[in-house]
């Protein structure tokens, strides 16, 4: 029984890194940067989610009102900071760490942003439904309606997100500004504006995982929680996990560095909670470092 | 800098530490003990520069070697009551070696991969002091360096004595650093960092040299954590933020990372910022909110337009502009 809970935690914990992870993979396969400012905006929106649940009081009408707000936020620090950043620093000494300066410099602007406005002490998103667990032949499982609910909310998204990249002209158009910009351009697509269409669908997964953290831990959620920072390191090792420009590695990697974080907290120890995705990280680095699904390359970015 | 012989560069050291001297005794307690985390800083961004700007290999995990430095520090003059001076030697070569595996997984690493492995471990590592009690959890543990020696006059306070050893640190530190970076590991590293194919054709072991980076650079960092816990009087989890290890790069990015001439600018800036926003807020009369967080919006604020504006830092910016001029005028 002990296993199949800590495989259930495992997987949930997980599928929330993974939208995390989609939104880094996201936002790297459009401008080649990693957002290291991620965390921030997927706290931002989790304050847009608060906002909305204490006004409205439904938790599934704050959670698109949450995205929305990410997806906006989003494209618009695509359009003021990196264009301007990609034509200012482009070359020089420091050219390489501009991108990622940048990203961490906009991280802490957000924190203390959102501090000054809504101050610094917790707030809370009550959970939609129960977070007690199942009972299953009198034993009480650590799985619950509200992680379930969180799951199932996470794989409807990834499917949309499929069938969006798989089978629409949007999808087709996102896939070409990747891989290839120049001739994309030449073919007609306004690649600028699918780079920040890019963006936004990232604020709008980071939004999705702010707020299912946030519930999936005590609900309480604050400018300097430590369960973003966690998010933010989480989600940056499910990426290189899944090869870091693979959508499907992504949620794969996710669940990966779940499953196994749960499995050290369960037979390990609950003190290892931070330095266990260092761990990982660096063992994926040394061991596989192209990625589960990237291809047989180096890792220069 | 490059210009002058060591000896005159060693010169310029011993005057600009006797004008410290004399500094230091004009001034009241606050500012000494201001000058005493400007030192503080002084170290480790001179670190991070020969780090970021060098070897070109960018870390957001100096505020955890700092951690390792203080904790070896404290452990070494806790359990075995070593002279203050030794503990600070500990501090350098733990974080060294610390740093000299961390580098061995680095060299491998490039860009984005590097900066999110150093930030997990920020992340990760102080929270490893709740593991092991001998760490002192949460609370930390007490690091004493002791009172100033009596030979100094019965005036001498507490804080001049910690400006003094951070200042002749940070001193010493430098010069060993300026000459480091001018001799051929320095060389080795800049080249590394324009160019790493062109540089392994030219007989530079590129992994070895950038593994060597990191280890100086770490214990470094280390010196400076160590020096940061003695100001603080303590060592806890708790003073190894990451935002310590973001105003770190700030102050490295302020200071132009390219050069080290410019890391006293990045080492103020940081210091007097708390005192500046104090400032700020009083005269808007603001909400306590934005009081507390003025400070930390001030440093992200200056750390995106510092790299979107200025990119090679303030004293790069102005000998290219004056290089500039000089080229006109020849014309």
């Amino acid at each position: 029984m002990q296993l199949l809970n800590t495989i259930l935690i495992g997987i949930t914990a997980g599928s929330i890194y993974s939208l995390m992870a989609i939104a880094f993979v996201l936002v790297w396969r459009s401008t080649r940067v990693i957002n290291f400012a991620q965390a921030g905006m997927a706290l931002l929106s989790t304050y847009f989610g608060y906002e909305a649940v204490t006004r409205i009081g439904s938790f599934w009408l704050a959670l698109p009102i949450a995205m929305l707000g990410g997806a906006i936020f989003s494209a618009l620090v695509e359009v003021i900071l990196m264009r301007v950043l990609v034509k200012h620093s482009s070359s020089g000494p420091i050219a390489a760490v501009a991108p990622i300066i940048a990203t961490l410099g906009l991280l802490g602007l957000i924190r203390s942003v959102i501090a000054m406005i809504w101050g610094g002490q917790d707030l809370r998103i009550p959970p939609p439904v129960s977070n007690n667990g199942f009972t299953v032949n009198g034993e009480v499982l650590v799985f619950s309606p509200l992680k379930l609910l969180i799951l199932i909310t996470t794989f409807i998204l990834m499917v949309l997100l499929t069938i969006l990249f798989q089978r629409t002209n949007l999808g087709l158009s996102l896939r070409a500004s990747a891989y290839a910009p120049e001739i994309a351009r030449l073919s007609g697509i306004r690649v600028d504006l699918i780079r920040t269409l890019g963006w936004a669908l990232a604020g709008a997964a980071g939004a999705v995982a702010g707020v299912f953290q946030t519930v999936n831990g005590n609900g309480n959620f604050s400018p300097d929680s430590i369960e973003f920072s966690l998010l933010l390191v989480s989600g940056f090792i499910a990426a290189v996990i899944g090869g870091l420009d693979s959508l499907l590695g992504a949620v794969i990697g996710g669940l990966f560095l779940g499953v196994v974080i749960s499995f050290v907290l369960i037979y390990l120890s609950g003190g290892l909670f931070f330095i266990a995705p260092f761990v990982v990280l660096l063992l994926v680095l040394f061991i596989r470092p192209q990625g589960i699904i990237g291809e047989k390359v180096g890792r220069r970015a | 800098m490059h210009k002058l012989k060591p000896r005159a560069h060693f010169t310029l050291f011993l005057i600009f530490g006797f004008l410290l001297f004399l500094a230091g005794n004009r001034v009241d307690e606050l500012r000494v003990y201001q000058g005493a985390s400007i030192a503080v800083f002084v170290i480790a961004i001179s670190s991070l520069i020969l780090l970021t700007g060098y070897s070109g290999q960018v870390s957001l995990g100096h505020g955890a070697l700092m951690a390792i430095g203080a904790y070896s520090a404290t452990l070494a003059r806790n359990e075995f009551q070593i002279p203050i001076i030794l503990t600070f030697f500990v501090a350098v070569l733990a974080t060294a070696v610390g740093g000299a595996l961390l580098g061995a997984a680095a060299a491998r690493l490039s860009g984005p991969y590097l900066a999110g492995t150093t930030l997990a471990l920020a992340i990760g590592l102080p929270s490893l002091a709740n593991q092991f009690s001998i760490l002192g959890g949460e609370q930390g543990l007490i690091f004493d360096v002791g009172f100033p020696p009596l030979g100094l006059g019965e005036d001498f306070t507490q804080y001049k004595w910690f400006f003094w050893i951070a200042a002749l640190a940070a001193l010493i530190s430098t010069w060993l650093l300026s000459n480091i970076l001018s001799s051929r590991y320095g060389r080795n590293w800049r080249a590394g960092r324009s160019n790493e194919a062109a540089a392994q054709i030219c007989g530079i072991n590129t992994g070895r040299s950038k593994i060597l980076a990191f280890t100086i650079s770490a214990g470094i960092a280390g010196l400076a954590g160590a020096l940061l816990s003695m100001t603080i009087g303590t060592v806890s989890p708790s003073a190894f933020p990451l935002a310590l290890s973001f105003a770190l790069l700030t102050g490295a990015v302020l200071s132009g990372v390219s050069t080290l001439s410019g890391v006293m600018i990045g080492a103020v800036v940081l210091v007097a910022i708390p005192e500046i926003a104090d400032v700020v807020a009083h005269r808007i009369g603001s909400s306590e909110n934005i009081t507390t967080n003025l400070p930390g919006f001030i440093v992200s604020a200056l750390l995106i337009v510092t790299v979107l504006f200025v990119p090679n830092g303030p004293v790069e910016q102005h000998r290219a502009r004056a290089a500039k001029k000089a080229a006109k005028k020849r014309l």
